[in-house]
């Protein structure tokens, strides 16, 4: 079992407050941006255009394995505790694994029950661009 | 300097602090981010969510009398409580719950001017404590439609050259966009307007610091600027209903007009209803 299928059974199996516990959580530990990443942050780059939150990534390999780093403001738990997610699950991940991660993550993991579904749209997104960010930086077809 | 016509219904941080612990009263903060109140908030408060609490989950339509009932009889809120209500984002959430109180006929609904933000700037007191009132048993007596306009009344309305006023961002008015700058292009497929709306993006209302605006200033933008004048019946909307409800906040209490609706269907109704009329500016 992957780390993200392993996430994925552990929210479908929370009921609604436990889903808030384990995403406020995840929002909690997200590592903080690397120095090296700030001044670009700063400047405007990387940030996810279809998010109406500022979400910042970085997408690099290394010895061929995924190293995501992230930036969400803390005003934006909901946002920032999906985010710990992707890292968490991701990082330290071939490639391949990522993109066989489920199309439908958001759904997946149950947010959209949860939480509703017009809070849905910025989290796919995020989704989106870092799986296809992986595969552009690993040049997987 | 004028002052608000109903300044009664704003009341400041500081009211709040000193009122954290009053039995008759009771804090609700609600936010856009469903997670900012676990995150930590005002001592006391309790949590009522937009979406999962106040809407319906599988029609497009606000809970029902019942479930608003159990609702606040679960959050201990009896029919005599006053309710202050605050949020994040200038309180745009905050007064879109107010709204579906009022809709419940709840009677004494007060916001906390500048919402967690500015609670925050305060270096205000934060907790992740989840307070647990005695259970209440709340009666709704009465709803309040008047407060709430459906499609037919907007095209009536329309067709009286009354005002409607678009709360969205210029480019949603205009018919550029969908939806905010930044959010996902989503919910309607036509862009533009209701003919003869005129645009004053929500935020227009509000200070940097999350507070409302002056009188004086409310009143150069709604009066001076757009002509509203004393005893028009106006219609407020947007994309869902949500910022919307901070402009009828506004109008109604701020300003003092007697006739304000909110059109909860807004654009993502309008912009899909087959032959509805449409004003588009943005041409490409």
């Amino acid at each position: 079992m992957t780390k993200i299928e392993e996430i994925i059974e552990a929210f479908q199996d929370a009921d609604y407050q436990e889903t808030l516990a384990m995403l406020l959580d995840y929002s909690e530990n997200l590592a903080p941006l690397p120095e090296k990443y700030i001044e670009a942050r700063d400047a405007g780059f990387n940030r996810v255009p279809e998010c109406e939150t500022p979400v910042f990534v970085w997408i690099d390999l290394n010895d061929g394995l995924v190293q995501i780093h992230a930036d969400v403001p803390e005003e934006s738990p909901t946002v920032r505790g999906f985010v710990g997610i992707l890292v968490d699950s991701f990082n330290g991940t071939t490639p391949e694994e990522v993109q066989s991660a489920p199309q439908n993550l958001v759904n997946s993991l149950g947010l959209d029950q949860k939480l509703g579904t017009r809070r849905m749209f910025g989290l796919s997104a995020v989704y989106n661009r870092i799986k296809s960010g992986v595969k552009e930086a690993s040049g997987l077809q | 300097m004028a002052e608000y016509v109903h300044p009664e219904v704003l009341v400041s941080t500081q009211w709040v602090a000193d009122h954290i612990n009053d039995a008759n009263i009771k804090i609700v903060e609600s936010d856009e981010d469903i997670l900012l109140y676990e995150v930590g908030h005002v001592e006391n408060a309790i949590k009522i969510d937009w979406q999962t609490d106040l809407q319906d989950q599988l029609i497009r339509d606000y809970v029902d009398k019942e479930k608003f009932e159990q609702l606040l009889s679960d959050k201990g809120i009896s029919n005599d409580t006053t309710v202050v209500f605050y949020g994040d984002k200038s309180n745009w959430w905050a007064c879109y719950a107010l709204w579906v109180f009022k809709l419940f006929g709840h009677e004494n609904c007060l916001v906390m001017n500048g919402g967690r933000q500015k609670w925050i700037e305060e270096e205000r007191p934060l907790t992740k404590d989840v307070p647990d009132f005695p259970k209440t048993d709340y009666k709704v007596s009465g709803t309040n439609e008047a407060i709430r306009a459906f499609r037919d009344d907007v095209v009536t309305h329309m067709d009286s050259g009354n005002p409607l006023i678009d709360v969205r961002s210029p480019k949603e008015y205009s018919g550029e966009l969908l939806h905010m700058e930044a959010y996902p292009q989503e919910g309607a497929l036509r862009g533009g307007h209701i003919p003869g709306a005129d645009n004053v993006p929500w935020a227009t209302a509000a200070n940097e610091d999350g507070t409302f605006k002056s009188a004086d200033e409310l009143r150069s933008i709604y009066m001076e600027g757009k002509g509203l004048k004393e005893g028009d019946d106006i219609i407020a909307y947007c994309r869902i209903g949500e910022r919307s409800s901070h402009t009828w906040f506004v109008l109604t209490y701020l300003l003092g007009f007697d006739d304000v609706k909110n059109y909860d269907g807004s654009w993502t109704e309008w912009g899909n209803l087959v032959r509805a009329p449409i004003e588009k500016d943005f041409l490409k």
